[in-house]
């Protein structure tokens, strides 16, 4: 049985039902903050090292992030962190009351890096609420551009946004006594990077002159190539529609993608050497930074890159396909696999907004999955989602995110955990790349300049920080080898003939149709939840990682993802003086989730006359 | 008229933005307009890293650029039009980060683009930043009537800065990459 907190049981043949003799099996208890932080400011008064420390806007993040942090810098401890999105994100609004047909282009807009992630969600949840399927070349040509979004999305992430923490330029301000322990200690893998020291590596992590920040600068370019190549334009396809892509592709298609695919074999194995080597290092010279960015290894994700001989967008069907895709969907609590259903894990979804600048809604129309598996009034099928604007406050509302959960619990969310769970699972269909072996994932790399070789990432034992960028470089080679793997079967499917890569749909023009798209951002799971209502969309609901991993603290209390990583974040900086002080440990943890706020807030275009507005809060002086 | 220079015209800007969105607003129609052969007209609605690699992939590099879009600036009117010759200089790494940080992430700038280029060094010696105040923001295709009324003024401006450069007779301030707010 996979829930622990929802009142949810299965009888022998695996039918859901509500546990009986339950009033109230949705209800919760709120927990008021008001004591926690009346605490602090009586600790704040009476020890001056106790200090507010807040990052607004945390930089080198993609879009409007704020944190908040009570730091005491005589013990070097993080004593309480609020996770502040700072924009409304007006999506749910904009689509409602829409043509379903607009929602891929209008959705993926919700990120200018995840464009084409949004619009396959999209694209999938009107599948499921309309009954089609794209054929098996449109299916693999989808799994080709996703892999390539990420291998777009993870050097960007890596080198880019959090690689320069890891830099010399910023170790030699934070960790002056690194440097020369860096200097005079060998790497391990200098056979696929080519440097001899680990300070000859952080050396070219330095931002804007590095030579690692610049060849990640223009690895983005092969992968953008690579996808428009298929996808006509990046980041905002117009390609990606319900029912497969409207393109046309040829073998000559497919080898322009090869000569740019192949180049990521060779810089995947390279990546995993780089930071293989420099978190080997960190972790090595202080045994304390396994507990930077540490929270139990509990996360979800809905998995991706489905099988085009199993995926046929049903909701009674999508335990069997969603099983059969090259990354599992699957929730892992506490690093153990509680399931890998994702019926399960949509019936298990919830989204709270006590602590978020929304009103409460009524109803529950959704009383059940199509299945017959009970769903909470707080599932997004149920959700609405009503704006209100408000003062900021650490004991009350603080932040445009909301607080999914599954099961009760916060999830984290991230590439990571794509490989992560696929990794535990062993579920993952016959691969020439690929194994899954239960405590770690082989991938085969092809050879290109390098030679071939057999990659392997081990489920860490502590998840922390470190861990998180570690297993993101593991997704570069792993995303290669899907897009490979992807790549010989639209090969063979032109070979015989195969080349339709869509299918016609109607949107029925009455009645209530429901769908949801399970797909993974470069950051992890993504759903969209789709209503359409005789003909235009009623409902839906957008949950990216960053709504997961950004959130605010439950109505019962329990820290978001962030919250809880920086909580638990010893501050190994080297500093004398509080001004000194750069907080380089907890930006660390945050970068490691790899946040991107776009998708998780976003501007808010409100009445009739679609004035857009600003309703920014995001100054943490004089909050409560 | 300079005939062996290869000039560029970019526009930049988000559509549906009302003046915000000027200067792709306009794109069709300025591409329209009866240039010279060695006049290119592109649309920048782009991340500024995508932007700064397609000047690198160019065989053959523009003399002249002329970037065209909407900036909301302090003492303006709307509609209003400054014509900015680029100074050059770059603001302290951390700001360029920033920039990058926002760039690599989709958001589209012209300030963002001006910094990051001439942070790579694809800027030629005559640079030119033309642009209308668009005053408060707002959603919609359309233009306003501040604005729409003085879409010919606005091609004379570009006809005029692409033909002779900062030798028209146009006024020009100069602006700087250490200058600008973030």
């Amino acid at each position: 049985m996979c829930f622990k907190n929802l009142p949810i049981e299965f009888d022998e043949q695996g039918n859901a039902f509500l546990k009986e003799g339950v009033a109230n099996p949705y209800e919760y208890k709120v927990v008021e903050l008001d004591k926690e932080q009346d605490k602090l400011k009586e600790l704040m008064v009476k020890n001056g090292y106790i200090k507010n420390i807040d990052y607004d806007p945390v930089t080198r993040v993609a879009g409007a992030l704020a944190f908040h942090s009570v730091v005491d810098l005589e013990k070097k401890k993080v004593l309480s962190t609020n996770s502040m999105a700072t924009l409304f994100r007006g999506y749910e609004i904009i689509l409602k009351g829409r043509d379903p047909r607009d929602a891929a282009y209008i959705s993926s807009r919700a990120c200018g890096v995840c464009g084409g992630v949004h619009a396959t969600t999209s694209a999938q949840a009107i599948e499921m609420a309309v009954g089609i399927k794209p054929p098996p070349l449109g299916i693999a040509l989808r799994n080709i551009l996703l892999a390539i979004e990420y291998l777009y999305d993870h050097p960007l992430h890596l080198f880019l946004l959090a690689g320069p923490d890891y830099s010399e330029d910023l170790v030699k301000e934070t960790n002056p006594e690194l440097i020369s322990k860096a200097e005079t200690t060998a790497t391990k893998f200098e056979n696929v990077h080519g440097y001899k020291t680990i300070l000859d590596i952080m050396k070219d992590l330095n931002p804007l002159k590095g030579r690692l920040y610049l060849e990640a600068l223009e690895m983005t370019r092969v992968a953008r190539e690579a996808y428009v190549v298929i996808g006509g334009k990046y980041p905002h396809p117009q390609s990606v529609v319900p029912g497969g892509l409207s393109v046309t592709v040829d073998i000559t298609t497919l080898n322009e993608v090869y000569t740019r695919l192949i180049k990521f074999f060779d810089y995947g194995q390279k990546v995993c050497g780089i930071w293989d080597d420099i978190f080997d290092f960190f972790l090595e010279q202080d045994p304390a930074y396994a507990d930077s960015g540490r929270r139990p290894a509990t996360m979800a994700d809905t998995g991706v890159w489905d099988r085009p001989d199993v995926y046929d967008a049903t909701y009674e069907n999508c335990e069997k396909w969603g099983e059969a895709r090259w990354a599992t969907p699957g929730i892992v609590v506490d690093g153990e696999v509680v399931t890998t259903s994702l019926q399960q894990i949509n019936a298990g979804m919830e989204e709270f907004v006590e602590h978020s600048y929304y009103e409460k809604w009524d109803g529950h129309r959704f009383t059940h999955d199509p299945l017959g598996t009970p769903l909470s009034p707080h599932h997004p099928w149920n959700k609405e989602t009503i704006p209100k604007p408000g003062k900021q406050s650490w004991k009350d509302r603080y932040s445009w995110d909301t607080s999914p959960t599954w099961d009760r619990m916060p999830m984290e969310a991230g590439a990571y955990a794509r490989l992560y769970i696929t990794a535990k699972a062993q579920k993952l269909p016959k691969s020439e790349f690929l194994e899954s072996t239960g405590h770690s994932l082989k991938i085969r790399v092809p050879a290109h300049r390098l030679p071939e070789a057999e990659m392997e990432w081990n489920v860490p034992e502590k998840w922390n920080t470190f861990e998180r960028n570690r297993a993101r470089a593991y997704c570069i080679p792993y995303s290669a080898a899907v897009a490979m793997e992807n790549w010989m079967i639209a090969q063979s499917l032109l070979r015989e003939g195969k080349t339709e890569v869509s299918t016609k749909y109607e949107i029925p023009k009455t009645g209530t149709h429901i769908g949801f798209g399970a797909w993974g951002a470069g950051r992890g799971f993504l759903t969209h939840h789709l209503v359409i209502e005789n003909g235009v969309i009623g409902n839906y609901q957008i949950i990216t990682p960053s709504t997961l991993n950004a959130a605010p603290r439950t109505p019962w209390g329990t820290p978001g993802p962030y919250e809880e990583a920086v909580m638990n974040t010893p501050l190994l900086e080297n500093f004398e003086k509080p001004e000194d002080y750069k907080g380089i440990d907890i930006l660390r943890a945050i970068r490691s989730f790899d946040p991107c706020m776009p998708c998780t807030t976003h501007i808010m275009s409100k009445n009739e006359k679609h004035v857009v507005t600003r309703e920014v809060t995001t100054c943490a002086c004089g909050v409560e | 008229m300079e005939w062996n220079k290869r000039i560029l015209i970019g526009t930049i800007g988000y559509h549906n933005l009302s003046n915000h969105s000027v200067a792709p607003f306009l794109f069709e129609k300025i591409k329209a307009l009866p240039w010279a052969q060695h006049v290119t007209v592109e649309e920048f609605n782009w991340g500024p890293i995508a932007i700064v690699q397609w000047f690198q992939a160019l065989e053959q590099s523009f003399d002249r650029v002329i970037l065209f879009t909407a900036i909301s600036r302090e003492e303006r009117q709307i509609g209003e039009l400054t014509i900015f010759k680029w100074g050059g200089r770059t603001p302290s790494p951390e700001e360029i980060q920033a920039r990058i940080g926002d760039a690599v992430t989709g958001v589209i700038s012209p300030e963002n683009l001006l910094v990051i280029g001439e942070h790579f060094g694809i800027w030629p010696k005559e640079l030119y930043l033309v642009d209308v105040e668009p005053g408060p923001e707002k959603a919609g295709p359309e233009l306003t009537t501040e604005v729409g009324e003085r879409v010919m003024e606005y091609f004379d401006t570009l006809h005029k800065v692409c033909q002779f450069g900062e030798q028209s007779d146009e006024k020009f301030a100069i602006l700087y990459g250490d200058q600008m707010p973030v």
